[in-house]
């Protein structure tokens, strides 16, 4: 059994129909249908969590509310101050759709759709344009793109450190993008190696496959735990991470 | 393995679509109701907090005020004490004082009329023993002293008694 063929058949998305808009296929996969069942779920929760007075969505409630009044109160009115409640609904959306994919990649049958990196990059590009976006609407484009450079600098060396802070920006973005990708992947791989322990060692003798599959299966399943945990992490990563991002273009000193 | 690594740029544009509609969707129909019920109980609180606060306050202002004036009428309990103690002293020394004049009054009286008595005993006794002393002297003599006589015989001898009684005294 190769191990790359089938992380690949994991991990790897393919089209069940091709549908081409130019050069881009924009043909549905089993990526796109978790991640639509995924948004779907995640929809359904979070608004029977705010709507329903039974007893039911009181309980919902009870556990989406905390959240959100912990990323509201604690990470984003430090960030945003006054602009809070404006930017609040991006990023509770962007926590738990991340949250929600990365969960959803775990459960058995269904695609990672964080762990393949075009979801990770997209998010990325999403962040990048709001960081733009924002920056250039509160303060100007030609004061953003002049405070992206440092007060003091040199004027000879200014074009230099424009194009620095320029790649800055989309390092900062890639660095979301592969944190995300690398992390909730890793957490495929491991588990996957833990489990091809047992084909490894069952190719040497059949006895001692039987006799490793216990312990193997008890590594793949606290990999498994430990994804649980990295997928809220790189959720709250990611959501922390773009929220600063985007309230320097806010508050640029 | 490249193809782990080399995004799938329809798999980006929907998932840029969806993202950009489920923020849409969740904001009308998650977190606009959630947010706006968590403002509305904060408001809540807060109001009741403002009211149990300004409650609070209005009741220290009247146990303050209670206070005052319950100081104010320990004060003025105070200095009616002192007056009713001080109108005392002066009604009791008034009455003590009129208490001595009445008895000395009583006393001086008591004398005057012990006095009295005293010298009109006295003055009876006297016209007893004058009485006495002259019927004595009649029955020894044998006849009776005309009343000139009398008094100038008895005034002698009433003398003659009271200076001897000094004499003795």
């Amino acid at each position: 059994m190769n191990f790359e063929h089938v992380l690949a058949h994991h991990l790897i998305d393919h089209k069940l129909f091709h549908f081409m808009v130019g050069p881009v296929d924009l043909g549905l996969s089993p990526l796109i249908l978790s991640m639509w069942a995924a948004v779907l779920i995640l929809t359904a929760v979070t608004s029977f969590a705010a709507r329903s007075q039974s007893p039911a969505g009181r309980r919902m409630r009870g556990m989406v509310e905390p959240v959100v009044l912990y990323l509201r109160d604690d990470n984003l009115k430090p960030i945003f101050g006054d602009h809070t409640d404006h930017f609040l609904p991006f990023f509770l959306s962007l926590f738990f759709f991340l949250l929600m994919l990365n969960l959803f990649g775990l459960v058995p049958f269904t695609s990672g759709t964080t762990s393949n990196i075009a979801v990770p990059a997209a998010m990325a590009i999403v962040t990048f344009v709001m960081i733009v976006a924002v920056g250039v609407k509160e303060q100007g484009a030609a004061s953003f793109f002049l405070h992206l450079v440092p007060n003091g600098v040199p004027w000879w060396l200014w074009p230099v450190m424009l194009l620095i802070e320029i790649f800055g920006l989309l390092g900062k973005c890639f660095s979301l993008c592969i944190r995300l990708f690398a992390n909730m992947i890793a957490g495929h791989v491991v588990s996957l190696s833990f489990l091809f322990l047992i084909f490894i060692f069952s190719s040497m003798s059949h006895a001692v496959g039987l006799g490793a599959s216990p312990g193997a299966v008890g590594l793949a399943l606290f990999a498994y735990l430990l994804d649980v945990l990295v997928a809220f992490l790189q959720a709250y990563i990611f959501m922390i991470l773009t929220a600063v991002f985007v309230g320097m273009s806010v508050h640029p000193h | 393995m490249d193809k782990l690594l080399s995004p799938d740029p329809g798999l980006m544009i929907w998932t840029i679509i969806t993202f950009l509609c489920l923020v849409l969707i969740l904001k009308k129909a998650a977190w606009g109701p959630l947010l706006g019920a968590i403002d509305e109980r904060e408001y809540r609180l807060k109001e009741e907090r403002l009211a149990a606060e300004k409650a609070r306050s209005e009741a220290e202002r009247i146990q303050r005020e209670l206070e005052e004036k319950l100081a104010g009428v320990h004060a003025q309990s105070r200095e009616m004490l002192a007056a009713a103690a001080k109108d005392g002293e002066a009604l009791r020394a008034k009455l003590k004082a009129q208490a001595e004049a009445d008895a000395e009054a009583i006393k001086q009286k008591t004398s005057a009329e012990l006095a009295a008595e005293k010298n009109r005993l006295v003055a009876e006794l006297r016209g007893h023993v004058a009485d006495l002393s002259l019927l004595a002297a009649e029955k020894l003599i044998g006849k009776s002293m005309d009343e000139g006589v009398q008094k100038v015989v008895l005034d002698g001898f009433f003398k003659d008694l009271a200076s001897s009684k000094a004499g003795t005294n």
